[in-house]
């Protein structure tokens, strides 16, 4: 026998959303995910989420590529140790031009890895629990609830103006 | 764009992608036919010598550094668009900015192309990499082509990157709507996005980092570009408006290459509602902006070269408007800065037929001002006796035809199998609030 039913509302209507998730945060449902066709600041501010840490993986990447450049130019300059056009071997102008490039070049790597570890992609279960309609012109407010309160969800979902979609059912 | 729903965003940009008639095929196998022309030409090179380029002491450098130099600089609108715009939250650059970032990507695979296509022997180009090799021999990163190597890659990296990630949410919609094998290709290409919150947080962030570095990323590649030219002690080259000046003329003409690719599909592919003429008068607005940073630039030069009072850049000044050149110096003035001040005339900036001819006359303007840059210097530099001139041999011709071929052939192939309108990014523009059905 099933214990948990996790069931989608999906609104046309973005400010239908947030108010379906601003009541389910005051309920005995756990709100389990919101999909939106758009980047809502509306909705990420109703779920109250924390910044995300993505600028942390970017910002090591940054610090890493400066130094990696730069030392990769030292490096190679100290191979040869002559001077060129009049410059010292290890110099500071040209060589920082190289860090910066790099800075970029991993700052960007850095973002791309943090992206993917934070948004946990590649990922296609989560595709098993989504509606298409989705990426379209709705907005996917996903609750779980226990089995009893089933038909109670699905009124409230109908009662916030959205269509009711059981996602998945099983025991837990 | 009041007029438009998600709904119909949607519906617009995915009819764009159903199967092409047989005239799409046609002129994608007429483009085809360039490139190989052009790769007929380059194997023909590599066969028997870069003698067959028109190059030659004194002018060693010719259209193939010439075109790098364009390519590079129709790059970097795209990021203009993409990055900065978004960073100053533009919203008229939104139906724009994938069409654009495209074309960045595109333009700087090109540009790639002609460091190698220059190098004459082309195996040899792992010289420029800095790997351990049994000569023990290390790259010299004190030269501004060293820099050039590392900017290049890290742009064409970067860009490809931003491209791909902003169009992740775009791959899932087409998933969403797509049966058999297509829908398999894009079930694996978009990651898995379903656009939960917890995707869309982190994106939202990431994508902000990637406008942040890509902005003066941009500004240094070209900025590094015209330091190949000048850091050498060359009449005409050994200036230091070079940076500002090539970064402005890269956004001037990378902004007419948007309109010349956006006037053709917006009314190919019945954008009209998305692509307003709003947009594109934007667009015109900003090439008055670059072409008048432009116009100071040349008018900067030549006030300096007389304010210096060095005879060798007095002499290279009078030289280019009067001399060898001076067809391809006015061509390059009168297309860069009088040609776009038809645009402070509200006719020609709102007539799509205006805004397209301009675009060209501007392109062919951006192409000549590198040749002039490039060539008029290195032909007449110090010592009268070694003075020489240069003109393009038909092999340069053909890479030249090959290489623009190969930028039409892969925007044709891209608008046809991707969405060349960001459908998140406009429905982001369209608003929210409001119920997104029809």
């Amino acid at each position: 026998m099933p214990t948990e039913y996790s069931v989608m509302g999906l609104f046309t209507d973005e400010n239908r959303a947030i108010s379906a998730i601003e009541a389910i945060k005051d309920s005995p449902w756990q709100l389990r995910r919101v999909h939106s066709p758009i980047p809502s600041h509306k909705i990420l501010e109703a779920m109250n989420l924390k910044k995300s840490k993505v600028g942390w993986f970017t910002l090591a990447g940054g610090i890493t590529g400066f130094f990696s450049g730069f030392l990769l130019a030292a490096f190679t300059a100290s191979q040869w140790n002559l001077i060129v056009g009049g410059k010292p071997v290890i110099a500071l102008v040209p060589f920082f031009i190289v860090g910066f490039e790099f800075t970029i070049l991993f700052a960007i790597f850095g973002n791309v890895v943090g992206l993917i570890h934070q948004m946990q992609l590649p990922e296609y279960k989560g595709l098993e629990e989504y509606d298409p309609r989705c990426s379209g012109h709705h907005f996917g407010v996903t609750v779980s609830c226990e089995a009893d309160d089933l038909e109670g969800l699905k009124l409230f979902f109908q009662d916030k103006g959205g269509e009711v979609k059981v996602i998945s059912n099983g025991s837990v | 764009m009041t007029e438009l729903t998600f709904t119909t965003i949607d519906q617009t940009i995915l009819d764009t992608l159903k199967p092409p008639d047989r005239s799409y095929w046609v002129t994608v196998g007429i483009l085809f036919l360039g490139v190989l022309t052009g790769a007929a030409c380059w194997v023909y090179q590599i066969l028997t010598g870069l003698g067959v380029a028109g190059m030659n002491i004194p002018v060693a450098w010719g259209t193939y550094l010439i075109n790098f130099v364009f390519w590079v600089g129709i790059a970097h609108s795209g990021t203009l668009i993409s990055a900065i715009l978004h960073l100053l939250r533009a919203g008229w650059r939104n139906p724009i900015a994938r069409a654009a970032e495209t074309m960045t990507v595109f333009a700087v695979c090109i540009a790639g192309l002609f460091p190698f296509i220059h190098l004459g022997r082309v195996w040899m180009v792992f010289f420029m990499l800095p790997v351990p090799n049994q000569r023990n021999l290390w790259q010299n990163f004190q030269s501004p082509l060293m820099f050039d190597v590392v900017a290049i890659s890290t742009y064409l990296t970067v860009s490809s990157l931003f491209w791909y990630t902003g169009m992740l949410p775009d791959l899932a919609i087409i998933r969403d709507r797509a049966t058999g094998v297509r829908k398999k290709i894009f079930k694996v290409i978009s990651l898995g996005w379903t656009g939960a919150h917890e995707q869309w947080r982190h994106y939202a962030r990431g994508y902000l980092f990637f406008a942040a570095l890509a902005t003066p990323l941009v500004i240094s590649v070209h900025s590094v570009v015209s330091w190949d030219f000048a850091l050498g002690i060359v009449p005409g080259w050994h200036t230091t408006i070079f940076a500002p000046y090539f970064v402005a003329g890269a956004i001037h003409s990378g902004l007419a290459m948007v309109l010349t690719l956006m006037i053709p599909i917006r009314k190919i592919f019945h954008y009209q509602k998305i692509i307003t003429v709003k947009v594109l008068e934007n667009v015109a607005k900003t090439i008055i902006f670059t072409g008048l940073i432009v116009a100071f630039s040349y008018a900067t030069e030549f006030f300096m070269a007389w304010y210096s009072r060095n005879p060798l850049e007095i002499a290279i000044f009078k030289y280019r408007p009067t001399g060898d050149y001076a067809v391809g110096f006015w061509i390059m003035v009168i297309c860069n800065t009088m040609v776009p001040l038809l645009f402070f005339f509200k006719r020609f900036r709102t007539t799509t037929l205006w805004l397209f001819v301009i675009s060209i006359f501007v392109n062919i303007g951006m192409w000549f001002e590198r040749y002039v840059i490039i060539v008029s210097s290195v032909s007449h530099d110090f010592i009268p006796h070694a003075w020489g001139l240069y003109s393009p041999s038909i092999i340069e011709f053909g890479i030249l035809i090959g290489s623009f071929c190969l930028f039409f052939f892969l925007y044709l192939l891209f608008v046809k199998h991707l969405p060349s309108v960001s459908m998140t990014e406009m429905k982001e523009a369209v608003g929210q609030g409001a119920s997104h059905a029809d």
